[in-house]
């Protein structure tokens, strides 16, 4: 497009000009310079790394003959994807984080906006320091975390357990049946804080108005709360969900620390495990692939969610 | 602009496939050449052992032509070795256990020392089943046996004599002493089950002649799951049902200690190295403490193996004549394997290593008894022709989540050993290594 032209045609069309100075005008060099901060590493710790396990997830691996042979890898097309379809495994922690999330999300979100909420309400003294004790759990890592409160679960050595057993209980923190609760409890006690934040800023930012007016049509804290304050927050509770999903999807640490001490933590407990127990047999394709299709789960969990509950939220 | 994405895209695919593709295949290399090089060479020597470091200062004093840099992947071992045989930078020597050299050399990792005239004439100078082990039964030399973990039993004598059974020399005799012990007092049980750790488990399937892999009509034979290995397994479940063993411990935990230290626990199948885990960990039971050769399955003793590692010749090592001198070195000469054993608990593989002084001395802590008598005798009846398979970690990781599920009441132990096999040969099969279930 030449000087003329965009002259000419910018009377008629001024949404063009606007495109012109994006596109090859004397401020492209002005505009790459500030996105290239971004894109580069973008590119380079992101795209590339997906485009790696996209292609390494097409991949077979081959040999040569004898009794060690020299491998090499070779395109297989979706094979690697057909065994991970066909791998019971996988659809077990699959079920089980599935399990998890359905169970431990809610409760988690449903804590965390009961604590927004009266953080947020004006009967409450010492806001500041009740603000900081909910939200430091997530200062903590998430392994420091694991391997706290795998010693309160570890029946040899957990004063709880022996306060329990004294009262005539006997808790098993790390049975079959219970393990899977003992992490999400680690979870839960990891992230309510990082949910509960998320929810309180965006209480901050209502109006008084809005109380004042719904006072003076006669509601009370509690209609205040559920009637005002929770449909305005609505997609805080989204975003936190979706980031809970997507969390329960890639659950990894606390599992991982867990199992150092029960044996009812299998290594294929979550999808990440598994990802990571067949890379570990130097099976890089099919980790690949698992990856990708956990990648895949995710994306249609997160949007699926979003778009179903996009309207009621008004997003 | 759009050519200049255009230009970056290309570059990124560029990167990725020159990331991906794969050298052209070719067989596996014959044995490299052995020729000194001229002048000064620097070596390096990654491996997992406390204080190796000061070995390899006395060996550098001594040799200014052969100079040796270590460093220490105990963090991530095989993950450190994976990733620099990946990238071409894997470095001349590398500590390798005996269960993870098959996998390695499936992955082209070693070179064939054999060329060289001082690593043949090492053969003689190791506990027989070592060598086996390191050059895969057959003339090749892959490394240089270190370590190893020949199997034993560690009793408490004094919870033995106080109840008044016999210390057992035969596995149905630990079954029954199991039962007694428990009868006297419930909260004491002879030994745990520690359904995470298959390769204690591998060395009792090594000990009852149970080969987990064959090799014949140019294919793998998988045999984990067969008769022999199914009598270990079907024993233990019996222990388990029977509530005689804990099933709740893990090797070298702190609960495991507890355990111990409580007077829970009469015995422990352990291996070599493990002697110092109790005189370190529970100073006040000295002197309660005693090792005696593995209970026998049958007339001929045999014993078994658990843990030790081996030092290997890497592929991409530029000296390989420098190599094999230290690492013979390393492994056979006395002054060294002594300061393996002071500072890294080493129990030596070399034959020359059982008669240390410090190895035929009394252990103060087991009542002056000489336990490395023990441990010697058990070394020499370890079976030389067990073989480890080409993906032993998957295979372990398999064994170990379905013996928990077992220990958890859900399956056998001899179903863990059908999964095992299964893991064996799917495994086998994702590496397109030839592979079919034996008999």
């Amino acid at each position: 497009m030449t000087d003329t032209a965009a002259r000419a045609t910018s009377v008629v069309a001024p949404t063009r000009v606007r495109r012109r100075l994006r596109g090859g005008g004397p401020r492209a060099g002005t505009v790459a310079a500030f996105l290239t901060p971004f894109f580069l590493p973008f590119l380079l710790f992101y795209l590339v790394p997906v485009g790696y396990a996209l292609w390494q997830s097409l991949r077979v691996v081959r040999r040569t003959g004898g009794q060690y042979g020299t491998s090499y890898t070779a395109f297989g097309g979706f094979e690697q994807y057909a065994q991970v379809l066909r791998n019971t495994e996988f659809w077990s922690s699959i079920g089980r984080i599935g399990l998890f999330g359905v169970v431990q999300v809610p409760v988690m979100l449903f804590v965390a906006l009961v604590i927004a909420l009266l953080l947020d309400t004006p009967l409450l003294k010492l806001k500041a320091f009740f603000r900081i004790t909910a939200f430091m759990p997530y200062a903590v890592p998430g392994v420091i975390a694991a391997i706290m409160w795998s010693y309160l679960y570890s029946p040899q050595l957990s004063p709880v357990v022996d306060l329990l057993n004294g009262i005539g209980l006997k808790p098993d923190f790390l049975g079959p049946g219970a393990v899977l609760w003992s992490t999400a409890n680690v979870s839960t006690w990891l992230w309510t804080g990082y949910n509960m934040l998320i929810m309180f800023s965006a209480l901050q930012s209502i109006p008084q108005e809005l109380y004042e007016a719904a006072k003076i049509d006669g509601a009370s804290n509690w209609t205040i709360a559920w009637r005002v304050k929770v449909p305005i927050i609505a997609p805080s509770i989204v975003l936190t969900s979706v980031f809970s999903i997507i969390g329960t999807l890639q659950l990894y640490a606390e599992p991982a620390v867990l199992r150092q001490i029960s044996s009812n933590i299998s290594s294929t407990f979550t999808p990440n495990m598994l990802a990571y127990t067949v890379a570990s047999g130097n099976n890089y394709q099919q980790a690949a692939a698992i990856s990708v299709v956990i990648a895949v789960i995710t994306f249609v969990l997160s949007f699926g969610f979003m778009r179903l509950t996009s309207k009621r939220a008004g997003l | 602009m759009r050519t200049r994405l255009a230009t970056v895209a290309a570059a990124a695919g560029v990167a990725v496939l020159a990331a991906c593709s794969s050298p052209a295949p070719s067989g596996e290399a014959s044995a490299a050449s052995c020729t000194p090089a001229k002048g000064k060479v620097t070596l390096q020597y990654w491996n997992t052992v406390p204080g190796m470091d000061k070995v390899v200062d006395l060996w550098n004093q001594r040799h200014p032509d052969i100079q040796v840099e270590t460093k220490n992947i105990s963090n991530d071992q095989y993950g450190t070795l994976g990733n620099a045989l990946k990238a071409g930078k894997a470095p001349d020597l590398a500590q390798v256990g005996y269960d993870e050299l098959p996998n390695l050399r499936t992955q082209n990792a070693f070179v064939d020392a054999s060329a060289c005239k001082t690593a043949t004439a090492a053969k003689s100078k190791f506990v027989p089943w070592t060598w086996s082990q390191t050059s895969f039964g057959g003339t090749g030399v892959f490394a240089m046996p270190q370590d190893t973990g020949p199997m034993a039993l560690f009793v408490r004598r004094d919870l033995f004599e106080k109840y008044h059974v016999a210390i057992p020399t035969t596995w149905d005799a630990y079954a029954s002493a199991a039962q007694k012990l428990h009868k006297a007092d419930p909260g004491l049980a002879i030994t745990f089950f520690d359904p995470n750790n298959a390769e204690w488990f591998n060395g009792l399937l090594w000990q009852n002649d149970a080969k987990m892999y064959g090799y014949s009509d140019d294919k793998w034979q998988v045999t984990v799951d067969s008769a022999r290995s199914r009598q270990v397994a079907a024993y233990w479940q019996k222990l388990i049902s029977g509530k005689l063993v804990r099933t709740d411990l893990a090797n070298g935990s702190t609960q495991m200690y507890a355990a111990y230290q409580k007077d829970r626990i009469a015995s422990y199948v352990g291996a070599a190295w493990g002697y110092s885990m109790f005189r370190d960990n529970l100073p006040k039971q000295a002197g309660k403490w005693s090792v005696v050769p593995m209970p026998t399955w049958g007339t001929d003793g045999a014993s078994g193996d658990w843990g030790g590692s081996t030092v290997a010749f890497m592929k991409g090592g530029k000296h390989l004549y420098e190599s094999v001198e230290f690492n013979t070195w390393l492994n056979t000469d006395p002054e060294a394997l002594a300061m393996e054993n002071k500072l890294g608990g080493l129990y030596p593989a070399a034959s020359a290593g059982l008669r240390l002084p410090s190895l035929e001395k009394g252990v103060a802590y087991y009542g002056n008894e000489k336990i490395f008598d023990v441990f010697a005798d058990s070394s020499k009846k370890i079976d030389t022709s067990f073989a480890w398979g080409p993906t032993q970690k998957t295979v372990n990781l398999a064994l170990q989540d379905a013996m928990a599920k077992a220990a958890a009441g859900d399956g056998t132990l001899t179903d863990a050993l059908s999964a095992a096999q299964h893991a064996a040969l799917t495994s086998m099969k994702d590496q397109a290594i030839p592979v079919t279930a034996g008999k």
